[in-house]
């Protein structure tokens, strides 16, 4: 049987048409690469936990770019989970061994499963079912928020250091996520410097929120004390 | 909108916040218990499942019993998808809290994991004539002042998910991790 008659046995048993096909996601072949289990342990975690944040802010107040982030996120857990699966495989040698590492993976399917929880909220916002308002209202008086802005070409904030700029004293607000191109920085280190181009997930009030967009996207010109 | 109507919605948002942030704390909590192979937090968890499920059946009952329009409905079925979610993601941490529980010692590449071996977790009480009573966490600067870092904040029968700005009151029982030098300087700060 030729590729083309398989193609077509696979588009009828599963009743699809051709341009379905297309737009199918396309999965990425994930190859093994030495990578340290504490390293990957750490960074789903950090992942798993900033994804369910951004997926109540994205749906409580039905901000489709922040439910698109975290379909990212989400892809990239995935790959997480493969990697540290196949490092727990190499480093089970005998029954001990099997027996330990059991739960090293029970920990990595259950992190997993809360991203999962986390594209289920975003999900929420990308299917247009959206949140009652007067209940997303109500909950913007009594929880922080995050935002997510991109570093527009002149922001004040290009080049600045993290710690530099204090805008937890300043205004109330954390940067606890930069996007940098197809790269996530967690929990940015104070040294980090902001660039154009970047997009940076911010935490806090309503007030503080609202003037670190504003510096961020260059209509705002000063940095106040 | 009439007082009543309001208050409903009042009640469901402080219900939703209740439940949004005992399944996050569960969440850090879990993962907490596994990185520092604490029995004490992961029984934390699991009691807070029990509670979990509870607040969750409270919450949908009060969401459904809304009487909204057809054309409202969406924004209701919203609400009890938030509702799941954060079911799911308690039955997830209560799944990473039994792994600790079953008593597996940690594999090498799971300690690798818990770099910082003698990370300890302690349980400290704030008394009133303590200087972290009535501030806050960012005022209060714990991990500067002690290098613990506070985890969770239990308040008689409440469990408070740490933010910047929430603020400790007396009698309140911090739950922090670090080493074993600054469990010392903490309980100094909390109950002088």
């Amino acid at each position: 049987m030729n590729h083309e008659d398989r193609v077509k046995i696979f588009l009828a048993l599963y009743s699809i048409s051709r341009s379905d096909l297309k737009k199918m996601p396309r999965l990425e072949r994930i190859e093994y690469k030495p990578v340290s289990v504490r390293e990957l342990f750490l960074e789903m975690k950090n992942l798993s936990e900033l994804m369910i944040d951004l997926a109540y802010s994205a749906a409580l107040f039905n901000d489709k770019e922040l439910a698109e982030d975290i379909f990212e996120l989400e892809n990239r857990v995935d790959t997480l989970t493969y990697l540290l699966e196949m490092e727990i495989m190499i480093a089970a040698r005998d029954a001990e061994d099997a027996q330990a590492l059991a739960g090293v993976s029970k920990v990595a399917s259950a992190a997993d499963k809360i991203s999962d929880a986390a594209a289920d909220i975003a999900a929420i916002v990308t299917q247009n079912i959206g949140i009652n308002p007067i209940v997303s209202e109500g909950f913007e008086k009594v929880e922080e928020r995050l935002t997510r802005a991109k570093v527009v070409e002149g922001s004040i904030l290009i080049g600045k250091q993290i710690d530099e700029l204090d805008l937890a004293a300043r205004m109330g607000v954390d940067i606890i996520a930069i996007r940098r191109n197809k790269d996530w920085i967690l929990d940015p280190e104070d040294t980090e410097r902001t660039r154009a181009g970047d997009i940076l997930i911010a935490r806090g009030a309503p007030s503080g929120i609202k003037e670190f967009k504003e510096l961020v996207e260059g209509k705002r010109r000063k940095l106040e004390d | 909108m009439p007082r009543k109507r309001l208050k409903h919605f009042e009640e469901i948002v402080e219900r939703f916040v209740e439940l949004k942030n005992t399944s996050e704390l569960m969440m850090d909590l879990a993962y907490s218990s596994v990185l520092l192979n604490s029995r004490e937090l992961a029984e934390d968890v699991q009691r807070l499942e029990d509670h979990m499920d509870k607040l969750h059946t409270d919450f949908e009952l009060l969401v459904l019993s809304s009487r909204f329009r057809p054309e409202e409905a969406k924004g209701f079925l919203g609400l009890i998808r938030l509702g799941v979610v954060a079911e799911k993601i308690a039955d997830a941490a209560a799944e990473i809290a039994e792994v600790v529980l079953r008593g597996i010692e940690p594999h090498p590449v799971l300690k690798l994991a818990i770099e910082e071996a003698e990370e300890t977790v302690t349980y400290v009480q704030v008394t009133g004539n303590s200087p972290l009573a009535n501030k806050t966490l960012r005022e209060a600067r714990i991990p500067k002042e002690t290098g613990m870092w506070v985890l969770a904040i239990r308040r008689q029968n409440k469990w408070i998910r740490p933010k910047p700005h929430t603020e400790m009151k007396p009698e309140d029982v911090l739950i922090a991790s670090g080493y074993a030098e600054g469990e010392e300087e903490l309980k100094k700060l909390a109950s002088p």
